[in-house]
This record gives C-alpha cells, structure tokens and sequence, in this order.
C-alpha cells in the first residue's frame, strides 16, 4: 500500500534538515536515530564553534533540534535502528529496532543522513604517534578542550606554548585507501588556530600544510584572518613523523620554501583528520540495498547534476553519508533530498487520485 | 585526560633495545626501526615567529606576515635569478628565526617592485624594507658603502660628494646657452631638475648636454637651479635614510619657494617618484614631468637631420615604469628617431627586469656581489644582446653607467648604451648644428 510518510535516518544536521523541510512541506515524517539524543557529530564529539562562523555547536544544533521537536509532523524514535527492509519506491516497509521492539514503518521515501566518522589516526602510515604520545591529539580532541576553555597539554595539564597542526591526514592518501580530500579539515583547523590564538594569546600556533584547500569564502573568512589578524604561522610542507624529544615533541619534515629538511620543537600537535564514511552509514547502506562507493560513502546515482539521488529509486542521501562535506554542503543536499522525496511521494498521491 | 573524543591510551609495550637472535649463527642483532630512530641526537632548527611582530610594529612592515607562499613573487624577483634572496625566501627565513634587522638579506632588495605587482596578498617588500633598513640604519648596522653615499649627501647634496658648486660644470660644453636661475632669475616655464648623475658623471653630462641642446631647439622656456640643486634622495630614503631625504626635502621646499615655475622636469626616475609620491605627503605639490613626458607631446616639433640605422631596444626604469605606470613616452621618442627600429626584450614594460640600481643598490655593487653570481645589469645587457639590438636605450641616469660597466664585463662591447636624449640629439644633428 502506498504511503507519503517519508522515513529519515540519522539525526545530525543533515537529518535534521531533511526533516524539518518535509515536515515543512506537510508531509509526515518519522525521524530515526540511533543515539540517545539529536544532534548528531557537532554534539557527540563536543565541536566548540561551527566553521566558519564560529556559532556555538550546541546552541546552533540545538536551534535545528528545536524546530524539528516542536513540529507535530515530526515523529523522532532515538535509540532507533532501521533493520530492515522491502517494497519499492512509494510503498516501503521499513523495520525499526527501538530497544528490544520492532515496528514496521510504511513510507513512500527515504532519506539517508548517516554522516561520517573522523579517520582513526591509529591507522595513518606516517609516524605521528597518535596513540603513543598524550600530546599528539586530533581536531575533535581539540574542539572538547575550546568547548571547556581549557586548552592544555594533555600530558602535564599545562597550557601549550607551541601547538601545531598536521593537514591531510587520513586524507588523499593511496597506502590509507582514501584518495579523496576531505574538504572541510583545512577550515576546521584554521578556525580552532584562532580560537586557540584567542584563548591563549602567548601560544605560538603553525599549520603545516600541502596545499591549504579552503573552498569559496572561507579563504577570506578564515584562512586570511587567521594569517593576518591571529599570526597562525602556515607552513608548507607535511611533517612525516613526530618524535618526543625531553618532554617536547618533535615534528619533522621539510622546509619546502629553503629546501632543506627541519625539526621544529612543540608542546601540543593536532592531527587533522579526515572524513570516511560512519558506521551507520555503511550498515544502513546494505540494508537499504543501496550502492556506496569504493570508500564506502554511499555513491550519488546521476552526478553532478543530481547530488542526492541512490541507486534504489525512492531513496536519498544527503550530507556526509555521500561523502566529505562542510556543514553548508550538507544542509544544502539535506533540503534537496526532502524536496526530491516530496516530489516522489506527491506525484504517486496525484497519480493514485487520478486512477 | 580532558579530550573530548575517542582517545584512548594503547597499552604499549616500549623496548629499551630490540634485537633478534639469529637462527644460524646465533648471535644477537640489533634491529634499525623507527622507535631506534627515535633516541638519535638531532640538531632541532628552532624557530619563532617573534620577527614577524617586530617587522609589523614599523608602519608599513605589517604585510610580510600575509605571505601564503604562492611563489609568484620568486620568477619575477630580478635577485632571486642570481642568489639566494627572494621574496617568498624572506618571509620563510623570518618564520624560521632570521633577523632581518641584522641579516644581509635586508640590502638585497633593490625595491623594483616586480613582486607587488605579481603579488595576490599585497606583501609590500617597498614599504618593509626601506621600513627594516631605516632601524637598522638607526642602529649603525649599515654597509660601509652605502653609509659613505650617505654621509656624502649630507655633507655635499649629492650622492657623488661632488663639490655643489660645479653642479652646473657640464653646461659649459653644451653649445647653447643654459639659464642657471640663481644668477639669471625671473619666471620660467620648466624647472630642469638636473640631479646627481646627470649633474656629475660624464656620461650623464653627456646625456644632459643633449638635452639641453634639444630643448633649445624645441624653443622650451626652462632654467636650472645650479650650485642651489641638492638631490631628492629618494634612494637614500628606500635604502634606509629617510631623515635624510626628509631633511633634503625642507631644503629642496625651501630653494624651490625663490624661483618661479609652472613645473619641474627631471631625468631622474627616483627623484620624480618621490615628487609625485612623497612631496605631496607633507604637502608639497608640484606639476612634475619625467623627461620623456616632456618631450613626447613635442616630438612632431623635432627638425630631424640625420638618419642612425639602429635597431635598438629599452630598459624600462623601474621607478618610472612599474612605480608610476610611464611606459609609453620613452617608446614614443625612440620609434619617431629616423632610422630607429625598436625592438623589445622579452622582460620589458610591466615586467622589465631592473638594472640593480634602484633603492640603494647603486651603492652596494661590492657588498651585493658576494651575494650573487653576477650583477643585475650584466644579465640585462645579456638579455639585451639576446634581443638583437646595437643600442641599449635607456631613460635613468643610472643606467648608462651600470650597463656600460656590464656590456665591458660580459665582453659585449659592441653594444652601445645611450640615453634617448643622446640618440634624439645625434639624430638632430648633435653638437655640430647647435
């Protein structure tokens, strides 16, 4: 039997913005999540500030949790997981797993916002010891201590005098398997340099970079305030690897400019780690019968010109479940997706009128 | 450990030594792997950014710091061609520590300008260098060459420490009379602002003997200033001594009140950037012409003699050209010479390679050469060679001289180095018809 409620999987800013439109759009919308609360990547890995405006995560997130709670087409299961599921465009039946109960949703779309996951630098090929030294952190590590105000070495609790930030990894990467560039980690450092050039003002703050890729305005947006008003230091070159020397760290890599090779002492280093595909968004990818591509993201079906579309007609994706994306980007597909399933679910209900 | 993502410490297990026992012979062998390299004794090269809030606390220093490294500025650079120096160079070597207030590297910049013109992020090396150079002067960390010029224009008026009163020597040999206004007041049309080289070294003598032959057959109404013309400076000013060339400025200011003139014409590139540029800072604001400018509207007027057969080429002066965007009238006179065939280099115009004279580097041959593999100017008289030409023309008077030492250094004496005047002059039947 055929049904226009449309399904939405995943309730970070993608899901969220996918709901919140189809509701929007008076059509019924089940919101389905598997955490304990909305809000997504931001709110579970404790981002401080959204990129590139520096908005607090959580009042921004919880702006795009409130419309979505208050509106009464809006029927969000937490601690919710699609199983499974069969029909065809216009009349799925999809089995939701909430604690030990299934229940069969029936729904004429749906729209996948599984999200990413950040890269686990345990697996990165350079030496940047992760796992080995307190000191070497990632972005998301970092972001927890400028939500908190409290910017220090995790090894000695002091605040650092020298930080820095490796760009690309876990990113275009052949050994690592993800040739792709993440997109968003340029930005995302540059905006915690400043922020941590505001919070500690005595904190000397380098950026080691292969090419800084900061798409559109946030070149003029973050990239060139950081230089000019915060004195980040970038520097072109990758470190290879980080070794403890006494109780600093040392990165090593080449000074490209003089073309010679330099070690640079540091307090703190922060890896800037990459988008891959989350674990939701790859078992939700099979249970949907959906292609993904060779990464693992779920593959758009007509690109460019169709961002949002799957291999299985009636489902969408949209956000990072599609590949790395800013939060622009994802809110962006997010809305392309509600209004593509729309279109889907209305023009059946015309049809069906018409017969 | 306060990090608010997934961290978590492996349980690691460190080896002070790792070695394997062979299977044959039975001996222990040390293993080479990362965690060995780990422990090796390594010189760090260290650095600060501290340079970088000392550059930018001098006004026009702040832009050093916008440098994202495109490398733009480093093909165009004419001493990043024959050395180390570079723009892009500097603001690495400062982010790695270097003391630019006491480093070599502060001399090297002839302030061209070919970076900034190539520069997306408006790094300003003609703001910050003569910026840097004016503390360091302060400081009396200066080379002994160029503090000699210094000392020489102090004292003299002139970068020659030629005596003032033989500024108006060379008008004895012209052939038509020169009006020296000290001695033969009243109004004039044109104030020719002679300056140093062509006031003193022989061939701009040469060159401003022509000229004034020129102007008088042209019918101009022009006069000079003579024991009472001190230089502009403006060199000196982009080498580091702005006090001075502030000093000469109330001098200059105070000479120019006496006489009256609707505007002043110079040979000089340098001196007629600082009157356009910097007089009208302090408020001192005249009608100022190069030369060539003068000439240019005029050269229908010219009662041409002789036909030279040349085919020559131009050094575009950078001061006039890059710094104040003339291009077009030293080309004007040259293409209207009878005889003349222009050809250009492939560096000319908005990307013509500099001679190595401007902002100080007149005055720094010996101390630059240690820095370089050879001069500016021999590798313009190459690329002059290259072009074809028999005469390298130019419009600066400090070129003459550069590119005649280089064409004699590079074995190229067959190529002549004349300033327009000498060529518009030869062409209007020289001395011999004045």
């Amino acid at each position: 039997m055929s049904s226009e409620r449309i399904v939405v999987i995943g309730g970070g800013p993608a899901g969220l913005e996918a709901a919140h439109c189809v509701a929007e759009l008076g059509v019924p919308v089940s919101l389905v999540e598997r955490s304990p609360a909305l809000g997504g990547t931001p709110i579970s890995e404790n981002y401080a500030a959204l990129t590139p405006n520096f908005e607090s995560a959580e009042v921004a997130m919880g702006r795009m949790i409130d419309r979505v709670v208050e509106e009464p087409g809006v029927d969000v299961r937490l601690e919710s997981e699609v199983t499974d599921m069969d029909g065809e465009a216009g009349s799925f039946r999809l089995t939701v797993a909430t604690g030990g109960a299934e229940t069969v949703v029936e729904a004429g779309a749906v729209i996948v916002a599984t999200g990413f996951q950040h890269f686990d630098p345990g697996r990165e090929t350079q030496m940047y010891g992760y796992y080995e030294y307190p000191d070497v952190i990632a972005l998301q590590d970092l972001e927890a201590m400028l939500k908190v105000h409290d910017v220090v070495r995790p090894s000695n609790g002091k605040p650092p005098e020298r930080i820095c930030f490796v760009q690309c990894v876990g990113s275009r990467d052949r050994r690592i398997g993800n040739e792709y560039c993440s997109k968003v980690c340029c930005g995302v450092a540059s905006k915690e340099a400043i922020e941590v050039r505001q919070q500690l003002p005595d904190c000397k703050v380098f950026i080691f970079y292969i090419d800084m890729r900061m798409y559109g305005y946030w070149e003029n947006e973050i990239y060139w305030p950081a230089q000019e008003q915060y004195h980040v230091q970038y520097v072109k070159g990758i470190i290879t690897e980080v070794l403890q020397k006494g109780d600093k760290l040392l990165v090593r890599g080449e000074d490209t400019t003089m073309g010679r090779p330099m070690e640079v002492p540091m307090d703190m280093v922060v890896l800037s780690v990459g988008m891959e595909p989350s674990q939701g968004t790859r078992t939700v990818a099979k249970t949907l019968g959906i292609e993904q591509n060779k990464y693992g993201f779920i593959a758009a079906s007509a690109p460019p010109l169709d961002t949002v579309s799957t291999s299985r007609p009636g489902i969408f994706a949209c956000g990072a479940a599609l590949g790395p994306a800013d939060l622009e980007d994802t809110v962006s597909s997010a809305a392309a997706a509600a209004a593509k399933a729309v279109r889907l679910v209305r023009r059946r209900r015309v049809a069906v009128a018409a017969s | 450990m306060p990090v608010g993502g997934r961290k978590q410490a492996p349980d690691a297990v460190e080896h002070e030594r790792a070695t394997v026992t062979s299977t044959v012979s039975g001996k222990e062998w040390e293993l080479p792997g990362m965690w060995n390299r780990m422990f090796e004794q390594r010189v760090i090269w260290d650095y600060t950014t501290d340079g970088f809030e000392k550059i930018a606390s001098l006004a026009g220093g702040e832009s050093l710091e916008w440098c994202y490294g495109c490398a733009k500025c480093v093909p165009v650079c004419p001493v990043d061609l024959v050395g180390e120096y570079g723009p892009r160079k500097i603001h690495r070597k400062v982010q790695t520590g270097l003391d630019l207030f006491t480093s070599d590297d502060l001399w090297l910049c002839t302030t061209c300008a070919n970076c900034l013109r190539v520069c997306p992020k408006e790094v300003d090396m003609i703001q910050i260098m003569p910026a840097v150079r004016e503390v360091a002067v302060g400081e009396g960390r200066i080379p002994a060459e160029l503090q000699e010029v210094f000392e020489k224009t102090f004292r003299y008026g002139n970068a020659l420490g030629e005596n003032p009163r033989r500024r108006h020597g060379w008008t004895r040999d012209a052939g038509v009379p020169v009006r020296v206004l000290p001695s033969e007041p009243g109004p004039v049309d044109v104030l020719f602002y002679v300056e140093d080289y062509w006031s003193y070294h022989p061939r701009g003598q040469d060159a401003a003997r022509a000229f004034a032959r020129i102007l008088a057959s042209l019918g101009v109404d022009y006069g000079i200033l003579g024991a009472e013309e001190k230089t502009i400076g403006d060199s000196q000013r982009l080498a580091g001594e702005r006090g001075l060339f502030e000093a000469l400025m109330e001098d200059v200011v105070a000479t120019l009140v006496h006489y009256e003139f609707k505007r002043i014409v110079t040979p000089d590139p340098h001196g007629f950037n600082a009157l356009v540029k910097e007089y009208p800072k302090r408020g001192h604001t005249y009608e100022v012409l190069h030369y060539t400018q003068l000439l240019a509207p005029l050269v229908d007027r010219i009662e041409w003699r002789k036909e030279l057969d040349l085919t020559v080429t131009f050094h575009d002066p950078c001061y006039l050209g890059r710094h104040n965007g003339e291009y077009d009238a030293p080309r004007r006179l040259l293409e209207a010479i009878p005889g003349v065939r222009l050809v250009e280099m492939g560096r000319c115009r908005e990307n013509g390679y500099c001679c190595g004279g401007g902002g100080g580097g007149m005055w720094l041959d010996g101390f630059t050469a240690n820095h370089t593999s050879e001069r500016l100017s021999e590798r313009r008289v190459r690329e002059a060679v290259e072009s074809g030409a028999d005469v390298l023309a130019v419009c600066c008077p400090y070129e003459v001289s550069r590119f005649e030492d280089g064409a004699k250094s590079t074995g190229n004496d067959g190529l002549k180095v004349r300033d327009i005047v000498e060529l518009i002059d030869e062409a209007m039947g020289g001395a011999e018809r004045a």
